[in-house]
């Protein structure tokens, strides 16, 4: 029985070694398919996407340049809006040597036939956004639509809807659409159902009824772009001044003509005046401001 | 410790009860027992030596693998873009009366960030574009291609351009006019006494405060978020970087910044195909000009005969590598 006995703990400590090493095997096959993933990863090269993305299609049209330290991206359609108090004028001056002499004196003395007005000058500041950092992550639920051709005359809600009626049928893989959205160049579409999306980016191909013919278009993974810090640098207006508490003495008009006609004195360190905004007391207004460079 | 090591030990300990059971012949027994335990006891050393080391091997590996998982799964399912934006100057438009009245409490600040997609064009390498994506597919398809440069027949090979992939996407940040954030609040009241002292401090309108429409203050993080009743204290609050606390007779400087919300929209990966564009190779030899062997190429890809049509644009690089943008 002892002797029984002892053989079991053998056969315990054997059991135990032989979990263990088989335990070992399957780690170290993990760990190869991984080193391998890594190596595949490494050739390629840093900027390409393992998965497959919206292909778009791009042309060279001759701008070069030997400068690798050009910036990496483009940034366009910059518009900022900046509420405007009520009794207040923004004047811009074509000059900005006029703005700044305008600003080094904090008050200024509107002289008009019957009385005077004193109304504050200052700079205005926009918040300008200088460093931004994204991560992007897959979405679940949504794809990407995308290589449309470029002769296919749909509104962007038939589009939408034929999209959305494709893709809403389980007999192309598709499901219950939640969300959908025109992109430049593609087309985003969220499904009800967890694993719809998965299934058609497997497939990755269709050809799909638009406009009178059969388009093939590309179905991939969606990405979610978060931002993950951001730096914004107040910057001031180098041509533009805001005049602040304008006494509520004359009609919006008159107030124009006569704030313009001090800004424009150069006796008063004024100059030539670009554009000019009056809003009169009570009221509010937005000041869009675009880049310079459009 | 793995479960079969602890059946072990447990296993070790049982045994002298069973040896009671065995009192009758207790010699052979001991003879036996004494075999087998030095026996068992040296298998059994050996074993939990080499159990010990395979565990620890385990865990090893197991740690090696965690890390290349969350390394590939950094590569693959996230990818991170950092970017500088220049810095512009900006010029007044219009003003308009928004049917909106929430737009007045915020800077709203709008704008579109785009890769640019870009192609080192080597030595010895031209980018030519079709006016048509045909004569460029067929440019392609025919692969190698004789082109009389000067007094030289020079046989230059024809291919896509291989193009990286890109992001865009649309940044919206508003900055509140009428919240500010306030942090490095000390933490030495309970939570509803530091809010009363929160809110006594910023509507003093000595300091630039004025009256408190909401407090939402984070005892844990040790900041609160304030909104103000009129336009305008924020702004004159953060003139400074500091602004006074008053807790009972001794004041502190609690930091205090603009209250920002920053969205994406439209975020987009994409992959640059060039259709009208393509690369021709095989020209490292020429020791010309650049212009007459982009007009040699030219007139070359121009005729039908030659398989070519409709020429846009010749670039070459006989030298130092250019940087070819490709635009949309």
């Amino acid at each position: 029985m002892l002797t029984v006995l002892l053989y079991d703990i053998l056969q315990l400590v054997s059991q135990a070694l032989h979990a263990l090493l088989e335990e070992q095997a399957r780690l170290k096959m993990r760990l190869q398919e991984l080193q391998q993933q890594r190596k595949e990863l490494g050739d390629s090269p840093k900027d390409k996407v393992l998965f497959s993305v919206p292909r778009i299609p791009l042309v060279f049209r001759g701008h070069t340049q030997q400068d690798r330290e050009m910036p990496k991206s483009l940034v366009s359609n910059l518009r900022i809006h900046c509420p405007l108090p009520a009794g207040s004028a923004l004047v811009t001056f074509d000059d900005p040597k006029v703005a700044e002499q305008v600003l080094q004196q904090k008050e200024h003395t509107i002289d008009m036939e019957e009385c005077r007005l004193r109304v504050q000058v200052q700079p205005l500041e926009l918040p300008m956004v200088t460093t931004i950092q994204v991560s992007s992550q897959m979405r679940s639920q949504r794809v990407l639509v995308s290589g449309f051709p470029a002769s296919l005359s749909l509104s962007e809600e038939e589009l939408l809807d034929k999209l959305e009626i494709f893709f809403g049928k389980t007999k192309n893989g598709g499901g219950d659409v939640e969300v959908r959205e025109l992109l430049q160049g593609s087309v985003m579409l969220g499904f009800a159902k967890e694993g719809v999306a998965q299934r058609l980016c497997q497939i990755g191909q269709f050809r799909v009824p638009l406009g009178g013919q059969e388009v093939p278009l590309r179905v991939s993974p969606c990405m979610n772009g978060e931002i993950q810090k951001a730096e914004i640098r107040s910057q001031p207006l180098s041509r533009s001044v805001l005049v602040l508490n304008i006494p509520d003495v004359l009609d919006g008009p008159e107030l124009h003509d006569v704030l313009e006609i001090h800004f424009q004195k150069p006796t008063r360190g004024g100059g030539e005046v670009e554009a000019l905004t009056v809003i009169p007391q009570g009221q509010q207004g937005l000041a869009v401001f675009t880049s310079e460079s459009g | 410790m793995p479960r079969g090591a602890d059946h072990l030990r447990s296993g070790v300990q049982d045994q002298p009860e069973h040896m009671g059971i065995m009192e009758a012949d207790k010699d052979s027994i001991l003879q036996v027992l004494k075999e087998h335990w030095s026996d068992e006891f040296m298998k059994d050393e050996q074993n939990k030596g080499l159990i010990d080391e395979i565990t620890k091997e385990n865990i090893q590996l197991k740690k090696v693998i965690q890390k290349l998982e969350t390394e590939l799964q950094e590569a693959t399912r996230e990818f991170q873009i950092k970017e500088d934006i220049p810095e512009t100057k900006m010029k007044f438009i219009s003003v308009e009366i928004p049917e909106n009245d929430s737009q007045f409490q915020n800077i709203s600040c709008s704008f579109q960030v785009s890769s640019k997609v870009r192609y080192e064009l080597q030595k010895g390498q031209a980018l030519i574009t079709f006016e048509k994506e045909e004569v460029a597919q067929n440019v392609v398809r025919m692969s190698k291609h004789h082109v009389q440069i000067e007094d030289v027949n020079v046989e230059v090979t024809a291919q896509p351009v291989p193009l990286n992939s890109g992001v865009r996407f649309q940044v919206f940040v508003e900055i509140s006019k009428m919240k500010i954030n306030v942090t490095e609040i000390p933490a030495t009241l309970p939570e509803d006494q530091m809010r009363d002292k929160l809110e006594l401090s910023f509507s003093k309108s000595r300091n630039g405060g004025g009256e408190v429409d909401s407090m939402d203050y984070d005892r844990q993080s040790r900041s609160a978020v304030i909104t103000f009743v009129e336009t305008g204290v924020a702004e004159k609050i953060l003139k400074n970087k500091e602004y006074p606390l008053y807790i009972n007779e001794t004041c502190h400087r609690v930091t205090v910044s603009p209250y920002t919300e920053m969205y994406l929209k439209k975020y987009q990966i994409f992959s640059g195909i060039s259709k009208r564009t393509v690369l021709l190779t095989g020209m490292e030899d020429i020791q010309m000009d650049e212009e007459i062997v982009e007009d040699s190429i030219n007139i070359h890809f121009q005729r039908a005969k030659n398989g070519g049509g409709e020429v846009d644009v010749v670039k070459c690089s006989l030298g130092q590598p250019h940087i070819a943008y490709f635009e949309e």
